[in-house]
């Protein structure tokens, strides 16, 4: 079966910087792939370049045949590859239930005009958002916070937010960027299942940036290591957990992120 | 209309008959005609100062609305005066044209943000004035003056809009068109906030990188709302001609830009209604203070800077609640 | 030819000096100073009233223009920007508070020193003059000087004093100042207290050539912030380069495009917005985005 989502040899400079090397590896339908690697690795940078918010310096990504580096962002977020932010994910000063029927505005049918005039195509998808996002809030276990403003959830609460947000545009591929960061054991484990959730009733493909190792390996089907840049392995995670390479990698610099 | 709560109806009702019956019958009483004209000023900077709030819903700061007023005025005048266009049909026109340029020069620019953004509409309002004094078609320093008054309009020989120049109140008609005009816009900003436009908007405030991640051309919505903003301030500012009956490149300048942003400020950012609010109060209150002479712009200034100081979120901010239904 | 290079270092000098201390109070506060022009207007006013009106040697009443500003930049940094900033969520607030505070500050210039155009009598009389290619009237020639001077004094300051480097760290990073023991909220009000009376000392110079009047609070502002823009907001050297630009630009479109009339303000503006537009953080700004 051919892969979904495709990233060849991709690279980014930023002047004399070189934050990515010729990245390469495919993604399959389904699968749930982790990039990780010690800080400055380069793995964010990667994630904007394949949503394309970042232009690569060269390379390409290809998704179902086709090419969506270098695109504008938001036709990349049309096209099913959605992305979750790593700082400010939400809209600070809506709802819970806001944020996501707002961000289904991808699935109106109604054109703007439409909706400025009250159309009855608007109304219906109106309806049909809120209902929507009712199911997807409860779905991820989030209906008791709905009417909450963004801005007064606890941490943990924001990032399953910005899963909600990215969900709720329909995608076929997710990419959370570090979605367990500053979680307890308990939040991380319900946010392992909640990612596991995702793919496995809703047919989304995965990818993740984490470096919470426990979780990665606990949740990955395969996982791709990056160090200063350039790829040093890509395996299940058996295979990258004895891998010699990796492993030296985290020794050999300051990883402080493992633990709460 | 559906939708609206009855004390929402009840508020526009009040405020719809204050406006056309109150306020003339006040006037009428006290024989302040002067009064018309300082609320006809007042509805067209409301107009225009609505178009700068409409910029601040997307997350950017206008200190250019002075430009498009500016250019709205010179284009009504050119239009009426050397084209022989009835004023009627100058005024949208005006309109269209600033949102036009809007666009031209929103391409570049809006992709910018805070500061830098705010400080090349800042040079736009001098670029324009600078324009006007530069152009042949402008007539310079010397402006363009003697504008005849809007003249009537009617279809098949039954009158829809009256002659002006035939009337003996044309205070009075300029104060009805006006309001006429600002409670359209108004409407139309309440529309637009609360539909699905609004929404997008609003999340692009808040994040512009979050709304293209879930596929929200924000290009797109930029610049159709900065269009629409400088439409407002077209408007605004050929209406203004016409009263004025003259239009100079000394009309609208940087002062104005920064009291269009102030009259919404004053008015609370949050709030629809806000930068209506704001303009009466600043516009009337400067308006009241004339009586000071010397000391107008320090009591002015000063009540503004403390109401910076002490009511950072406009004045709406003190009504419990949100402050849309009016 | 030399006529525009003269002309442009002695626009550039003036220049340089507004815009530093309108760079200073960006990067300190993050906050464009509507009222900087308002600022150099009191500067002259104040030396025209030491010096023009009783007497007062000249540099002495330059430093009573620094006085003044100083202060009163201290006391609208402490009482004014100071609890905004704290206070309000929005950036837009402490803009329409400088654009309050400018409003103000011309009022105040209308009340104690009226609208009428002031000037002060030549600090030094006689012309330069080297072949016709270059004439430069004394007087200018030592305000240039004293402007240079001052630069440097600034650069040397902000470079190699305890006060300077504090000012410094907090331009970078305010966090990582205080953490560093520094007195965040002592040291913006010195800065904007410094940046204030830059201004101010532009005036008292320009007093003497230009003479001050009312209005020209606000398109000096306009200026200043051109400058501050092109070289970079919040940048000391790309004040100065900012200042150079535009003073350049002035000299040369005075020099050549005279006969077209205003349409050298018109060139300026609009090439500084194309600029603008394709290079927001200006020659010498952090990269943006």
């Amino acid at each position: 079966m051919s892969p979904l989502l495709q990233v060849k040899n991709v690279t980014k400079k930023y002047g004399g910087l070189t934050a990515n090397n010729a990245i390469s590896f495919d993604v399959a339908q389904n699968e749930i792939l982790s990039v990780i690697g010690p800080n400055g690795a380069g793995k964010s940078t990667l994630f904007k370049m394949i949503a394309s918010f970042t232009p690569t310096t060269s390379g390409e990504v290809i998704y179902q045949g086709e090419r969506i580096s270098n695109l504008k962002p938001h036709i990349v977020a049309r096209k099913g590859v959605v992305r979750t932010f790593q700082e400010t994910t939400i809209f600070k000063s809506m709802t819970v239930r806001e944020s996501v029927v707002v961000a289904q505005h991808l699935r109106a049918k109604a054109s703007l005009a439409g909706y400025f005039w009250r159309s009855k195509t608007a109304k219906e998808d109106v309806t049909a958002f809120e209902k929507y996002a009712d199911e997807l809030l409860e779905f991820l276990g989030m209906s008791e916070i709905s009417n909450e403003q963004a801005s007064n959830l606890p941490q943990g609460s924001l990032r399953a937010l910005g899963i909600a947000i990215g969900l709720a545009t329909d995608p076929k591929v997710l990419l959370l960027d570090e979605p367990f960061a500053g979680m307890n054991h308990d939040e991380t484990m319900n946010m392992v299942n909640l990612v596991r959730s995702v793919r496995d009733e809703r047919g989304v493909t995965v990818m993740l940036v984490e470096h919470d190792m426990p979780a990665v390996m606990n949740i990955s089907d395969r996982i791709v290591v990056l160090n200063f840049g350039e790829k040093i392995a890509e395996g299940t995670p058996s295979e990258i957990q004895n891998n010699e390479k990796v492993i030296e990698a985290y020794l050999g610099s300051v990883d402080d992120e493992i633990g709460m | 209309m559906l939708g609206f709560t009855s004390k929402q109806l009840i508020g526009v009702g009040i405020f719809l008959f204050m406006i056309f019956i109150g306020v003339p019958m006040i006037i009428g009483a006290t024989g302040r005609w002067d009064f018309y004209f300082t609320l006809t000023s007042v509805a067209l900077l409301a107009i225009a100062s609505a178009g700068v709030w409409l910029t601040f819903y997307i997350g950017r700061i206008n200190i250019g609305q002075g430009a498009f007023a500016l250019i709205g005025a010179y284009v009504s005048a050119i239009l009426v005066v050397k084209a022989g266009w009835s004023f009627w049909i100058s005024l949208p026109a005006a309109g269209l044209f600033a949102a036009i340029v809007a666009i031209l020069i929103g391409l570049p620019i809006l992709r910018l943000r805070g500061v830098y953004f705010a400080m090349i509409t800042l040079v736009l309002t001098q670029v324009v004035t600078l324009t006007a004094l530069a152009l042949p078609i402008t007539n310079g320093a010397k402006g363009i003056s003697n504008i005849p008054l809007p003249s009537g309009v009617s279809l098949f020989g039954i009158p829809i809009l009256p002659d002006f120049a035939g009337m003996e109140n044309t205070k009075m008609a300029f104060y009805y068109t006006a309001c006429i005009i600002m409670i359209l816009t108004y409407a139309a900003l309440y529309r637009l906030v609360n539909s699905r436009l609004g929404h997008l908007c609003r999340s692009m405030q808040q994040n512009e990188e979050l709304a293209s991640s879930i596929g929200v051309n924000i290009s797109y919505i930029r610049i159709v709302i900065f269009a629409v903003s400088s439409f407002f301030g077209g408007l605004g500012g050929a209406m203004f001609g016409s009263i004025a009956q003259s239009v100079y490149p000394s009309s609208f300048q940087v002062a104005d830009s920064v009291n269009f942003m102030l009259n919404c400020f004053l008015g609370g950012l949050g709030y629809v209604f806000g930068p209506m609010l704001g303009t009466l109060v600043l516009y009337f209150g400067w308006d009241l203070l004339f009586e000071f002479g010397k000391y107008q712009m320090l009591i002015y200034s000063t009540i503004l800077i403390l109401i910076i100081r002490f009511l950072p979120n406009g004045l709406l901010s003190i009504r419990i609640g949100k402050g849309g239904d009016k | 030819m030399e006529q525009i290079l003269a002309n442009g270092v002695y626009l550039g000098s003036q220049y340089a000096m507004i815009a530093l201390g309108l760079t200073l109070i960006f990067a300190l506060m993050n906050v464009l100073n509507f009222a900087h022009g308002q600022m150099y207007v009191i500067g002259g006013f104040v030396t025209y009233t030491f010096y023009g009106q009783w007497g007062v040697p000249f540099v002495l009443a330059l430093v009573m223009s620094c006085v003044t500003l100083a202060i009163l930049g201290a006391l609208i940094e402490k009482f004014l920007f100071s609890p905004v900033i704290k206070g309000s969520a929005r950036e837009e607030s402490t803009m329409l508070l400088a654009a309050g505070i400018a409003f103000f500050l011309d009022a105040v210039i209308l009340l104690v020193f009226g609208e009428k155009q002031r000037g002060v009598p030549k600090i030094v009389d006689g012309v330069f003059n080297y072949d016709f290619r270059l004439i430069m009237p004394y007087d200018r020639i030592l305000i240039c000087v004293l402007a240079i001077l001052s630069i440097v004094a600034f650069i040397g300051l902000m470079q190699y004093t305890k006060t300077g480097r504090a000012l410094r760290a907090l331009a970078q990073d305010r966090t990582a100042a205080q953490l560093m023991g520094v007195n965040v909220d002592r040291y913006s009000m010195i800065g904007f207290a410094l940046g204030a009376m830059l201004a101010g000392l532009v005036g008292g110079l320009l007093v003497t050539i230009t003479g001050v009047n009312l209005g020209m609070g606000g398109p000096t502002s306009i200026k200043a912030f051109m400058m501050v823009m092109i070289g970079g907001a919040g940048v000391i050297s790309g004040a100065i380069w900012g200042g150079i630009i535009l003073g350049f630009m002035e000299a040369i479109g005075l020099a050549v495009l005279y006969q077209y009339g205003d349409i050298t303000y018109l060139l300026i503006f609009v090439s500084l917005m194309i600029f603008l537009a394709i290079r927001p953080q200006g020659l010498m700004g952090k990269p943006w985005g």
